[in-house]
């Protein structure tokens, strides 16, 4: 197990730049997910950690050891990738082994290190068979084990669930935690999918567009989004955002939302009076059937209940959001509703989408 | 019901004899077109070829052509040439498998990986296959003939040959021209098939390969062979076929000689045939390699069945 140093990571297809000097210290036993959409980078940059893709600028270092230059098989570290890439021609126990006979371990040290990699993953009575005749769960699991005989410095991860079907997304999603509770081995997990990063992370490293945007734990992502882009990226159903301009007046203040109506907001924000800002709320935030004289008149576009809870899809005049609740008399709701968007829950973010 | 059934049946026996007869041998009017066409240009001449293994047959005399059954047979049993030519058969055969195996697999190797003007390059290494084998056979023969070729100039001045001469006329070397000749012409054909089978390996092998610690060769040997294997086995077995009824090269680089040193049982029917024009002899050869060669095939088939219920 080893710390990971990232500092000013460049990558460059060509002429076309992919990623833009990223910086990132993760540290021992950590488990860091990166997560953003697809394209931004994600793939390319644990690719170069593990070797796979060379350096355009910047020092990766591995337990304080700069491996810029190192072969993946000199860095040892396990990779799991999302096709799995398991060796088709070798039987299960094989390809947990390859890495090991490669080393020239002794066959006593692998047979214990497989049997134990195997038990820990429910892979005893598939130990024969080929990869073709394993289904994608299974065929999962040996690509964990394979990367767990090795106890290696690092696990590497790249998208490995998004081959299952949602259950077993679940429930690999779980084990998977499990086993780095047990381990407690540096982790990398890069995904797209930010219920896996929320549930498994340490730390959160949100990318868009090859920058790093936010770096924290899921809560302080979730709770303290940075800028506009994690806000709408982390949580589902994603924060409303409403355009609009900020107006001061003295001790409280208004937001002007484009399409006419005001929302008075109890408090003053840290926003120029007359700006242009994006206001965000949480779905769950939104207060429905609220009284009071600060409610808002919206109207019931459409109602999906999830089974949980229910979304209910609003207008406040053309402006589109959605509320979440857990309380089923808004079932069957349609026509008007008072909505409340409480001052506390609101997230402003200034013309340039940072979090003001 | 009853009445129903009793009227069927009754209807049935009605149906004329020619109607029943007709729509019995329908399915056979049918085919009959495609059979007769296929058993005519398939088994006929086949058939015919063989029975001139067993018929005295000699286009410059008239008077042959009577059966004789196994005469021809017991000719070739003592026949010291065809045993010579059976030798070189195998010589020509391995020699020139082998070696347009592993330079295609080279080949195939070096065009996998990316490098500027690969498109072009492949194309051009693919060039040898489309050159008619006569024409490829006539330019080699020149190239090995001091006269006009440069080769033996070139061996001479390396140290290798006493004197420039021709190979093609040294009992102990004729054998090595076709073979030359023969490697140039057919590597293509191993590059180009084991190069789809190369492109057809998922990438992310060799890089999980080279993250479980695997160098070059540890990842040709545990990845790239295994995948090869299957179109290896594949291609090696057709090449084997075909090099070994191929005599193309040899009748026109040294049409058998010195003195038959470098005949090969496919050259010799040739030679048979259309030289001393001995159809009936020729036809007893041909049919000895045709068992030859549909022996060998049995063994393979045989093998890779014992392989797939191994698997
Ligand atoms: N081998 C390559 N050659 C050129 N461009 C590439 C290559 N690999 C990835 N890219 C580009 O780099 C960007 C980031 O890719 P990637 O890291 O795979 O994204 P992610 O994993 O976040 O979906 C994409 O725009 C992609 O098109
Ligand atoms: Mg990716």
């Amino acid at each position: 197990m080893a710390s990971i140093d990232i500092s000013n990571i460049r990558k460059s297809y060509g002429i076309h730049p992919v990623l833009h000097g990223i910086d990132l210290e993760i540290k021992d036993g950590e488990f860091v997910v990166l997560v953003g959409p697809s394209g931004c980078g994600k793939s390319t940059l644990l690719r170069m950690i593990a070797g796979l893709e060379a350096v355009t600028d910047g020092e990766i270092r591995i337990a304080g050891k700069r491996v810029n230059d190192l072969a993946p098989k000199d860095r040892d570290i396990a990779m799991v990738f999302q096709s799995y890439a398991l060796y088709p021609h070798m039987s299960v126990a094989k390809n947990m082994s390859y890495s090991l006979r490669l080393r020239k371990t002794a066959k006593e040290k692998i047979a214990s290190v497989v049997a134990s990699a195997a038990g820990k993953l429910g892979l005893d009575p598939l130990m024969e068979r080929r990869p073709k005749a394993l289904s994608g769960g299974q065929r999962q699991r040996v690509a964990m084990g394979r990367a767990i005989v090795r106890e290696p410095k690092a696990f590497l991860f790249d998208e490995p669930l998004s081959n299952l079907d949602a259950r077993l997304r679940e429930q690999m999603r779980a084990e998977i935690k499990k086993l780095h509770q047990d381990l407690g081995a540096t982790s990398i997990y890069v995904t797209h999918d930010q219920i896996e990063a929320m549930t498994l992370a340490d730390r959160i490293v949100a990318m868009h567009g090859g920058i790093i945007q936010q770096v924290g734990s899921p809560l302080e992502l979730y709770d303290n989004p940075a800028n506009l882009f994690v806000a709408g990226f982390i949580g589902s159903p994603g924060m409303n955002f409403f355009e609009g301009r900020y107006m001061a007046s003295g001790e409280t203040a208004n937001f002007a939302l484009t399409g006419g109506m005001a929302l008075p907001l109890g408090g003053t924000a840290n926003l120029a009076d007359g700006s242009r800002a994006t206001l965000g709320i949480r779905p769950e935030h939104v207060a429905l059937g609220a009284e009071g004289l600060d409610v808002l008149k919206a109207t019931v576009d459409l109602v999906e209940p999830t089974g949980f809870g229910i979304i209910v899809h609003l207008k406040l005049g053309p402006v589109a959001f959605k509320a979440f609740t857990l309380d089923r008399r808004f079932l069957g709701m349609h026509g008007e509703v008072n909505v409340r968007l409480p001052v506390g829950n609101l997230h402003f973010f200034d013309e340039a989408g940072r979090k003001v | 019901m009853d009445s129903l059934a009793a009227r069927s049946g009754s209807r049935r026996d009605q149906r004329p004899l020619k109607k029943r007869l007709a729509d019995a041998s329908a399915p056979y009017l049918y085919s009959a077109p495609a059979l007769i066409l296929i058993v005519t240009v398939m088994l006929v001449p086949l058939v015919l070829g063989i029975s001139y293994a067993f018929r005295d047959i000699q286009l410059l005399n008239p008077f042959s052509g009577g059966f004789i059954g196994l005469d021809h047979f017991k000719t070739l049993s003592q026949d010291q040439n065809f045993y010579r030519a059976l030798k070189n058969t195998l010589w020509w055969t391995g020699w020139s498998v082998l070696l347009q195996f592993i330079f295609g697999l080279i080949l195939a190797l070096l065009l996998d990986k990316p490098f500027y003007g690969r498109a072009i390059v492949q194309a051009l290494v693919f060039l040898p296959w489309a050159v008619p084998s006569f024409l490829a056979g006539l330019n080699w023969a020149w190239l090995f003939n001091p006269v006009v070729g440069p080769i033996p100039h070139w061996l001479f001045a390396l140290g290798l040959m006493s004197e420039p001469s021709n190979i093609l006329s040294d009992p102990h070397l004729s054998m090595w021209g076709p073979i030359i000749a023969n490697v140039w012409w057919g590597i293509p054909f191993f590059a180009i098939t084991l190069l789809a089978a190369l492109q057809a390996i998922p990438r992310d092998l060799y890089e999980a390969a080279s993250i479980d610690g695997a160098g070059p060769v540890q990842r040709f040997l545990s990845i790239t062979l295994p995948f090869l294997a299957p179109t290896i086995a594949i291609t090696v077995l057709l090449r084997t076929v075909w090099i070994s009824n191929f005599a193309d090269l040899i009748i026109v680089m040294t049409n058998g000689g010195p003195a038959d040193r470098s005949q090969i049982v496919a050259s010799y029917i040739f030679t048979q045939a259309f030289k001393r024009l001995d159809f009936g002899y020729a036809s007893a050869i041909a049919l000895v390699l045709l068992v030859l060669l549909i022996t060998y095939s049995m063994l393979i088939v045989i093998l890779r069945q014992w392989l797939l219920s191994k698997d």
